[in-house]
């Protein structure tokens, strides 16, 4: 009876179109005062959404849930928790030290030494974890304090590591990339191929900011330059791009065995390492097993991450021998946590997009953003604009799960390729983790160096230029994009 | 903002009190573990990382079967789909607990110290609000959902939407008790950042 009542209700709201404009405008109005009184973003969209649902009647409240577990009950995002459990992992200082040694011997003898090993130490790990939080917190700590003790300002080193944790959701694997994937109905494969490109680009031009700060202020070397210990990095490069070339081949072909795939491969890197005593190779096959078991067609991006546990859990308890027990059920408590929130958000914003739908705002908006133009061009620097102040707002996650139903009938219009605006997407809302009010890079990294709020962003400010340009580069040049994708997956 | 996927998740901060250095004399680095103090988790998160496990054991179990055995079983994948919405919601309640929930405290470095408290007080009301109103939804949706079966496994899907309304619950009681702490000890994570809850 009372459910009869309320739909009502709702036609009469339907009927009235101030009535639905002023629902519609205390359902947004209602998020943002909550999400900015401190409350929960989750459960700022969960109310949100609550006030539209009371008010038009358009669905019984207890949808709400039926909504929220809806919206993650999902294949797809199951790579969410083994993506992070993956990085976890990785996260342990046994590891870490092997991968900063690996990036010393590359870059350290350079001027401005840390700052480059900083930078790609990050793109390796980038290639194990796929957010740019867990970058600045886990890695970003050691990196500081490394560089604060070779006698770099904090403020560089702050700079330094917040914009290069961002290459985290941009190499693959990434956590951003798999909730966009879901929401857009793209495939996610592509989309982390998609992002390999662009991540060393940025990666390039943070190393070009670095060598030019060295030059300006004069910083040295961190380490004397060593042919012997350069020439055994590039040893081990060479062979990490060997075995992923063979594995590729090997993983593509699908008349071969298991025990061809895996096991004769697996001896074979096994001797290598003892063998040659890599420092980091081991470490460095995860992105390769990752990509390369997505790239050949063997691995679902879930089961991709998966297989990265797995091998993190083998290089953890077998062969680094870095974990023990008791910090197995602390990354296993933190991966639930981390987990447990993420989707949350997910399960609150899917409620949250489907009033947006409901209420027809994501029509009206699209309806007027192909008014102001319809060149995809001008369409896209107006995207830019709009996902950069959003990020400045909006947690990252959130933002996706929002605008994805916003943002997909219209590129579709426009003849853009999904994979090309996800990355766009994901960058942009990159650059709102290291943007006042709501940047949670900087968050931590204020907390991590001990510097105020304040002189974190004034630090951090300068080193969005390499992101903004990289950016930029990847709005206008699709096909840059879009080669590894098109070669990967013809 | 406070987040749970911050310097938390990670385990190897170097020890700023450490006088040695992480990049040492040697040229490599010696970045330290640090000590790891589980006392601070209660029954409900060794309960999440029990659901977790299983989880992995089952996709890792599918995983096997497909490549090794190259038969998959059909069941696996739904199973761990229920698995994933578990440790969403009863998982949720580890981090209402610790203040994780990801929340933008912004506002609070401008507001004096009372109209903070006054805030921060409210949003404890809301929180506690809005997942007990959430646990009475789940409550009326758990016997409408009793005579739904899964798709594969012949099982009544009330038995997810239980899991969905206990996990409510457990946040309502955590969110409650965290509000308690908030009342006696005069200030939360909005308006200490930097602090953590116990």
């Amino acid at each position: 009876m009372r459910a009869k009542r309320e739909y009502t209700d709702v036609s009469r709201c339907h009927t009235a179109n101030d009535g639905a404009q002023f629902v519609n405008a205390l359902f947004f109005g209602g998020f943002l005062a909550a999400m900015g009184s401190g409350i929960p973003i989750a459960i700022a969209m969960s109310i949100g959404s609550l006030l539209y649902i009371w008010l038009s009647g358009a669905i019984p409240p207890l949808a709400m849930v039926h909504r929220m577990v809806g919206g993650i009950d999902s294949f797809p995002l199951l790579a969410v928790p083994f993506f992070i459990l993956a990085g976890n992992l990785m996260n342990s200082a046994g590891i870490t030290n092997r991968i900063y040694n690996f990036a010393l011997a590359l870059v350290g003898w350079l001027k401005g030494g840390l700052g480059h090993v900083n930078v790609v130490g990050s793109v390796v790990f980038a290639g194990m974890s796929g957010t740019a939080v867990a970058d600045a917190g886990g890695l970003g700590t050691i990196e500081i304090k490394a560089m604060k003790d070779h006698g770099y300002p904090v403020e560089f080193a702050v700079g330094i590591t917040a914009a290069s944790s961002t290459l985290g959701p941009i190499i693959p694997p990434s956590l951003p990339m798999v909730i966009y994937g879901v929401q857009a109905n793209t495939s996610i494969g592509k989309l982390f191929a998609a992002g390999f490109l662009p991540g060393i680009i940025m990666a390039i031009f943070m190393m070009i900011m670095v060598a030019w700060y060295a030059h300006v202020r004069n910083y040295g070397s961190d380490i004397p330059f060593s042919w012997l210990r350069m020439g055994r990095a590039l040893t081990e490069l060479l062979a990490i791009i060997v075995v992923a070339v063979v594995l590729f081949y090997l993983w593509k072909n699908e008349e071969l065995s298991g025990l061809v795939k895996f096991g004769v491969p697996l001896l074979a890197v096994l001797a290598l390492d003892k063998l040659m005593k890599f420092e980091a190779f081991m470490a460095l096959l995860t992105p390769v097993i990752l990509i390369g078991g997505m790239a050949s067609g063997l691995f679902t991006p879930t089961e991709a991450a998966v297989a990265a546990v797995a091998w993190a859990l083998f290089l953890g308890f077998v062969w680094y021998r870095t974990l023990n027990f008791k910090m197995l059920m602390k990354i296993s408590l933190d991966t639930v946590e981390t987990t447990a929130t993420v989707m949350f958000i997910v399960a609150s914003a899917s409620i949250f997009a489907w009033v947006l739908t409901t209420t027809q705002i994501t029509e009206a908006i699209g309806v007027w953003v192909l008014s102001i133009s319809s060149n995809p061009l001008v369409f896209l620097l107006l995207a830019n604009l709009f996902l950069l102040f959003v990020g400045c707002f909006m947690e990252t996650i959130a933002a996706i799960t929002i605008l994805v139903p916003v943002f997909m009938p219209i590129i579709k219009q426009l003849g853009i390729d999904p994979v090309h605006f996800g990355l766009i997407m994901v960058l942009n809302l990159m650059i709102g983790l290291l943007t006042p009010p709501v940047g949670m890079v900087l968050f931590i990294l204020a907390k991590v160096s001990k510097l105020s709020f304040e002189r974190t962003v004034v630090a951090v400010a300068p080193w969005i230029v390499p992101l903004l340009v990289t950016l930029a580069i990847i709005t206008y040049m699709p096909n840059l994009v879009l080669w590894l994708p098109r070669l990967l997956y013809p | 903002m406070g987040c749970s996927l911050t310097t938390e998740s990670a385990l190897n901060r170097a020890d700023t009190e450490d006088d040695e250095q992480v990049l040492g004399a040697d040229g490599q680095f010696h970045a330290k573990d640090t000590p790891i103090d589980l006392s601070a988790y209660r029954w409900e998160d060794w309960f999440s990382v029990f659901v977790f496990w299983l989880l992995i054991i089952d996709v890792f179990y599918q995983f096997f079967t497909r490549y090794v055995l190259a038969d998959s079983a059909s069941w696996t994948e739904e199973i761990a789909r229920y698995l994933l919405i578990i440790i969403t919601f009863v998982g949720s309640s580890m981090a209402v607990r610790r203040n994780t929930h990801i929340h933008v405290e912004f506002v609070f470095r401008y507001l004096p110290a009372t109209v903070a408290r006054a805030l921060s007080t409210f949003v404890d009301g809301v929180r506690i609000a809005f997942f007990a109103y959430a646990f009475y939804l789940s409550c009326l949706l758990v016997p409408k959902m009793h005579n739904l079966q899964m798709t594969v496994i012949n099982f009544p899907m009330s038995f997810i939407y239980g899991f969905v309304a206990a996990g409510f619950a457990m946040m309502t009681y955590r969110a409650v008790r965290l509000a308690l702490l908030h009342w006696q000890r005069g200030w939360s994570l909005l308006e200490r950042p930097g602090e953590s809850e116990a």
